[in-house]
């Protein structure tokens, strides 16, 4: 049995893992474009604040190709797969690898921006380590950073560079940071600790151009005309599935961009499987298609791929949005959907606030299940609140006792342990 | 090999667990100085209130596979291969919360600890108390439950045991041993009542 | 769905204020219960001892863990000595409350508190009359001063036998004799309570428990009894009076001042700087249209009683009631006030005010009340409270007050009687009133606020139960608009007939906590009249909501007097079902009368009216099967 895998993320690494442990005599191939040891991605931003060091990052020991008995294509992009032949054409080179199974893990890119000057020198995204290497250096001699955009990178980006000593100045196109992740009233709080802790926040600020003499950067151009000057800038607008190669063939893709795939992570395409960032699930809480490109669905999927390609079928129950991040003084936990649309009456939101302990918890529920959270301050129980969505518990508790102080685990007894 | 077995039913609810708790793992391991040091240490099990007030011990299970260790980014969680143990390495912890919402029992905490690094939060668990293990002694929240809430036993021994209790309950011939104390019951009943009151 | 407002209390103004604070973000009791759950299992059940320094200990009762305390006690010993400490300490509040206003006789009599006064007279002389105090002819103040002198010898071990015990019927002082429980001295009972629970004293459950009961009797028949004759004495016996009750008492247009506690010594002096002419012109400079002073809890029922001053809430009422914003000052002097309160006012411009040596709380100004001080330390605290009007924010009194009437005292029930307790004997001979039921005893935001009251006494008037109330519950029921002529609509057909005839609503006002000697007094005028024991006679009592230890106190003395009493929340005696079983059954033997625990006042409803048929059907009198 011949296993390719495109991409050494950790949705590929856990299915080659997966793999292993049920086939020990197919050969596996992993092509991808980062040249590293499997390393854990979203301590990206820790390495840029000095947090950790960059040997922290790796997860998995160097030998980790070797101790698997995997071969290695690293440094190269796949340009096509031709499914019918079963076989994947790697880079513009003639390498071709030939398969039976094939995992497409091939993760998300930064989307880019379009504005003028965005290719200089200076301009950064973040989503790789080396790409956070490269920031690191820049700030050891800048004094003054942007960050374009106010999702979970962006923050995370600019908590680094302030925690480099940078003065950082968040522009974001929306009212207030994380927009996709919390409604209007818990951003109006995130938004006042940001200030609060000396980033300053400029929103509904639209980047018209990189500005730069020579080879520096040297201003961001806002929309309006304002100029703000800057030594570097990071760009985080969020990711694209990164499956351009795909695009064109036989395997669907859905309204995300994202490559579909059903409960056993098959896509479109049988023995073609998908997982990871690049993936589009169904999500549990919204009953719809979605990338839910997150790291611990990375590895669920990775580990239900890999099984379901060595041959032992393993249903993969759904993805689920979910993010926690403790940052500014905050600690921000959310899933699933937060802000139902208004027009749906099958929909009920319950929510507390607790300004002495500065906490705004929201739950949504669609009839009895929950099927979403956000939790500012006041995380600790998040994770029964987060199961009972992705176990898709009927709730038989009056809906606001889940956001009494008081709640934890043994409220729920004994429906939570059906 | 014994395991901390936790039995809800007898919990009542008195915490004295929690004390213990924190005081096992605190610097000098005495309740009296323990309230006097900082970082102030702080209990890994939590008697919370059941759907009627009553006592509930919530610790963590050690689950296999656990949801905590999967997700964990920097990898500080791990098994301790001899007991099961599911550990928090106080140095690789980048106190991310990533723990937290993938505890399905919510037994997770984030503060300082006198053997974490100075001034830094980590996730902070049960360690089944595996110092004090190392000293012959059984866990300090186990020591200290009277009502047999919590036990040091092996988990079939655990279940014969409720078995024989089940058995003699309902079996003729034998001295009436309600599972429950009467005493016990009219307390339990009493607060079930109330509770259904406020809902009137 | 009920709302978490609604889960909490019945009442209207409960639920809106509860909703404001909530907004307001403050605190409440039902928070700070909320966060104590799960309470602690073996204090609940009365297993755990903290009596001594070998301890503390506890005893598990599944049987696994420890079954004697380090002394030895095992449970029944420990359930039945932390049950005493509860009587003991509800006993001495009572009692030491009495003693305050017998020292304020005293002083009278003495010339030394020259703001008080001997309001009447007629009962000083047949109090003094029943102490043996010579009356003919002889002064009212030479006559105060020997009969406060006869009263602090009750408190001692001079005594032997408490005097106004013997108002109780002759039956039942024989039983107290035979069982070794008549009550010997007020503070006697309480310091042997004292001792007796003191490790390697008293370790017999059951004379504990029976010690418990004549600690109850030195309250009952002693200490409360002479709280409520005293104030009687000094401040006058209460007579039917209109009054308003909930917090729509409170006026946006006029300066608000609480009192809130128990003992009248210090309201009644507030009531009287609050109506002088010269603090209601300065209110008015103020831009205030006047003075308008309400009541809290007990001191709020002895002002009702009395004067008929209008009466905010009860208990669970109190921090809702600075939540109105509108309260320029609360005065407390002692007992159930909650230590919360005085970190809940600065939330709010509310003033608050301590006044009694023996009670101290975080948070207040103390200034303390003394009896030759009184009067004017009360007019300059009005006067303050005027000047804090204007430090008002926005105000929300979300409700309308109810009418009630209240200040039915003995005196006055009879007075309505025709001055002879026959006809409520031949109403109840009749069958048109089934029997009397004593609903008393506090709030415990462990049952929803009001709601045991409240449904307890529908039930029973509605099932031809004449209702006499007192303290939280007195209050709830008059919100409840049970205390009005008009609320005979909620009676059955007999009571409706003989209240109607009367002109008295349902439901009597007897007054604060410690009045509930008031009904120890009706009840034994009823059993004399009809010279049986008060055990024989169809009456019951019942503490739906209660949470102190003096309604412990009350509860048992009440019991130990022949009267059945069910109790709402479940006081900690699980533990040993011997304490139990003996309560709630065993006693029944031993002195007539029994406990019985039931939360829900739909069946205690039905408990009551069973064991009023049951006395009736002994009685020779028709009998209902319930």
């Amino acid at each position: 049995m011949e296993y390719v895998i495109i991409g050494n993320g950790i949705a590929g690494t856990s299915a080659a893992e997966a793999i292993r442990r049920l086939d020990r005599q197919g050969a596996i191939t992993m092509i991808a474009d980062e040249d590293e040891i499997p390393y854990c991605r979203p301590m990206i931003s820790n390495l840029l604040a000095g947090d950790i060091a960059a040997e922290r990052l790796a997860i998995r020991p160097s030998s980790f190709y070797d101790d698997l008995n995997i071969k290695p294509v690293l440094g190269r992009r796949v340009q096509s797969i031709d499914p019918a032949a079963g076989k994947v054409r790697v880079g513009d080179s003639d390498l071709i690898v030939p398969f039976d199974r094939l995992l497409i893990a091939s993760g998300a890119d930064p989307r880019i921006s379009e504005v003028p000057g965005s290719q200089l020198p200076g301009v950064f995204c973040l989503r790789n380590r080396s790409q956070a290497l490269d920031i690191m250096a820049a700030a050891e001699h800048g004094r003054k950073a942007v960050v374009v955009g106010g999702g979970l990178v962006g923050l995370k980006a600019a908590h680094a560079l302030q925690s480099r000593g940078l003065q950082v100045v968040m522009l974001i196109r929306s009212a207030h940071p994380l927009r996709l992740q919390v409604d209007a009233s818990a951003g109006r709080m995130i938004l006042a600790k940001l200030r609060e802790h000396g980033l300053q926040v400029l929103v509904e600020a639209e980047v018209a151009a990189f500005e730069g003499s020579g080879k520096v950067l040297e201003n961001i151009v806002l929309a309006d005309g304002q100029k703000i000057p800057a030594d570097l800038a990071v760009i985080a607008k969020g990711v694209a599935p990164a499956a351009g190669f795909a695009a064109d063939g036989p395997i669907g893709l859905g309204p995300g961009g994202g490559i579909v795939v059903n409960n056993t992570l098959e896509t479109t395409v049988p023995g073609i499987y998908a997982a990871g960032d690049v993936a589009e699930t169904m999500d549990v809480a919204r009953r719809e298609k979605r990338v839910n490109a997150i790291w611990p669905e990375a590895v669920e999927q990775g580990i239900a791929a890999g099984f379901n390609m060595a041959g032992r079928r393993v249903a993969y129950r759904g993805s689920l949005s979910r993010n926690v991040m403790r940052i500014y003084g905050l600690d921000i936990m959310t899933a699933g959907v937060v802000e139902p649309p208004a027009a749906d009456d099958s929909y009920e939101v319950v929510a507390v606030t607790d300004k002495h302990r500065d906490i705004y918890h929201k739950l949504v529920f669609r009839d009895d299940r929950l099927v979403g959270m956000m939790l500012i301050n006041g995380i600790e129980q998040g994770g029964v609140l987060l199961s009972l969505i992705r176990r898709e518990v009927a709730i038989v508790e009056k809906k606001e006792r889940l956001l009494e102080p008081g709640f934890q685990v043994g409220k729920l007894m004994p429906q939570y342990f059906k | 090999m014994k395991q901390v077995q936790v039995h809800p039913e007898r919990c009542l609810g008195c915490m004295q667990c929690m004390l213990a708790c924190a005081t096992a793992h605190s610097r000098t391991k005495s309740l009296f100085t323990a309230v006097g040091e900082s970082p102030l240490p702080k209990p890994r099990l939590h008697v919370g209130a059941g759907s009627h007030d009553e006592g509930f011990p919530n610790r963590c299970r050690h689950c296999d596979p656990a949801p905590c260790l999967l997700a964990c980014l920097p990898g500080a969680i791990f098994r301790d291969p001899d007991t099961g143990t599911v550990l928090v390495d106080p140095d690789l912890c980048i106190n991310c919360a990533s723990c937290a919402m993938a505890c399905p029992f919510g037994v997770l905490r984030y503060h300082q600890d006198w053997v974490a690094p100075a001034a830094k939060i980590v996730a902070q668990k049960c360690d089944n108390c595996l110092e004090r293990q190392h000293e012959g002694l059984i866990p300090a929240c186990v020591e200290v439950c009277k009502t047999g809430a919590l036990t040091f036993e092996e988990s079939d021994e655990a279940l014969r045991r409720k078995t024989r209790e089940v058995a003699r309950s309902v079996s003729m011939g034998m001295e009436e041993q309600p599972l429950i104390p009467t005493g016990v019951q009219l307390l339990r009943q009493a607060k079930k009542q109330r509770f259904e009151m406020r809902c009137r | 769905m009920k709302t978490k407002a609604e889960e909490r209390t019945i009442t209207k103004d409960g639920q809106l204020l509860l909703k404001k604070m909530e907004q307001d973000q403050v605190e409440t009791v039902w928070d700070r219960l909320e966060a104590q759950s799960p309470q602690c299992g073996y204090c609940e059940m009365g297993l755990s001892c903290r009596v001594c320094a070998m301890g503390p200990c506890r005893i598990d009762p599944f049987g696994e863990g420890p079954q004697r305390g380090v002394c030895g006690a095992d449970a029944d010993i420990i359930v039945a000595r932390n049950l005493g400490r509860m009587i003991a300490a509800g006993a001495a509040a009572h009692s030491d409350h009495g003693r305050d206003l017998v020292e304020v006789l005293a002083e009278v009599a003495a010339g030394k508190a020259p703001e008080y006064s001997i309001t009447d007279e007629e009962k000083l002389r047949r109090i003094a009359r029943e102490y043996g105090v010579e009356t003919e002819g002889r002064e009212v103040l030479e006559i105060a001063g020997e009969l406060a002198a006869a009263m602090q010898e009750e408190f001692g071990t001079r005594k032997g036998f408490l005097t106004m015990a013997n108002r109780a019927p002759a039956k039942r002082r024989e039983i107290w004799q035979k069982v070794g429980i008549a009550p010997r001295g007020v503070d006697r009972e309480t310091s042997e309570m004292m001792h007796r629970t003191h490790m390697g004293v008293d370790n017999g459950w059951q004379s504990l428990l029976l010690h418990g009961l004549r600690n109850a009797l030195s309250d009952g028949w002693g200490g409360s009894m002479i709280a409520t004759e005293v104030s009687d004495i000094l401040f006058g016996t209460p007579a039917p009076t209109p009054n308003m009750v909930n917090i729509g008492v409170l006026k946006e247009d006029e300066v608000n001042i609480v009192v809130h506690g128990h003992n009248p010594v210090v309201s009644e002096m507030i009531m009287r700087a609050c109506e002088s002419a010269e603090m209601v012109e300065l209110a008015r400079k103020k831009g205030a249209k006047g003075i308008n002073l309400t009541g809290l809890c007990c001191t709020g029922n002895e002002l009702l009683m009395r004067h008929g001053i209008p009466m905010a809430g009860n208990h669970l009422m109190t921090e809702l009631v600075i939540g109105t914003g509108a309260v320029e000052m609360m005065i407390v002097d002692y007992q159930c006030i909650m230590p919360s309160l005085g970190a809940l006012a600065p939330c709010y411009h509310t003033r608050m005010i301590s006044t009694s040596d023996k009670a101290r709380f975080p948070g207040m100004e103390h200034r303390e009340f003394h009896p030759d001080n009184a009067a004017e330390l009360a007019r300059t605290l009005v006067r303050e409270a005027i000047e804090n009007f204007d430090q008002r924010g926005e105000t929300y009194i979300p409700v309308e007050a109810v009418p009630s009437v209240g200040g039915f005292s003995v005196e006055a029930i009879i007075g309505a009687l025709g001055g002879t307790p026959q006809p409520l004997i031949d109403a109840i001979t009749a069958g048109k009133i089934r029997g009397a039921v004593g609903v008393v005893g506090c709030n415990n935001p462990k049952i929803k606020h009001d709601y045991g009251h409240v449904t307890l006494t529908k039930r029973l008037i509605e099932n031809d139960c004449l209702v006499v109330d007192t303290g939280c519950a007195a209050i709830a029921n008059a919100k409840a608009g049970f205390k009005v002529a008009e609320a005979i609509k909620y009676a059955g057909p007999g009571l409706q007939e003989v209240c109607g005839a009367l002109g008295i609503p349902p439901v009597l006002h007897m007054g604060s906590c410690v009045d509930n000697v008031r009904i120890l007094v009706l009840a034994a005028a009823l059993a004399n009249a009809l010279q049986v024991d008060i055990s024989d006679l169809p009456l019951a009592g019942a503490a739906p909501e209660w949470y102190s230890e003096k309604a412990v106190s009350i509860g048992s003395y009440f019991v130990a007097s022949g009267v059945y009493t069910v109790l709402g929340p479940m006081p900690p005696i699980t533990g040993s079902m011997n304490v139990v079983n003996l309560l709630t059954s065993g006693l029944n033997d031993v002195i007539g009368a029994s406990f019985a625990v039931e939360a829900d006042p739909e069946k205690a409803a039905v408990l009551i009216r069973r064991h009023i048929e049951a006395k009736r059907k002994a009685l020779g009198l028709s009998a209902l099967d319930i």
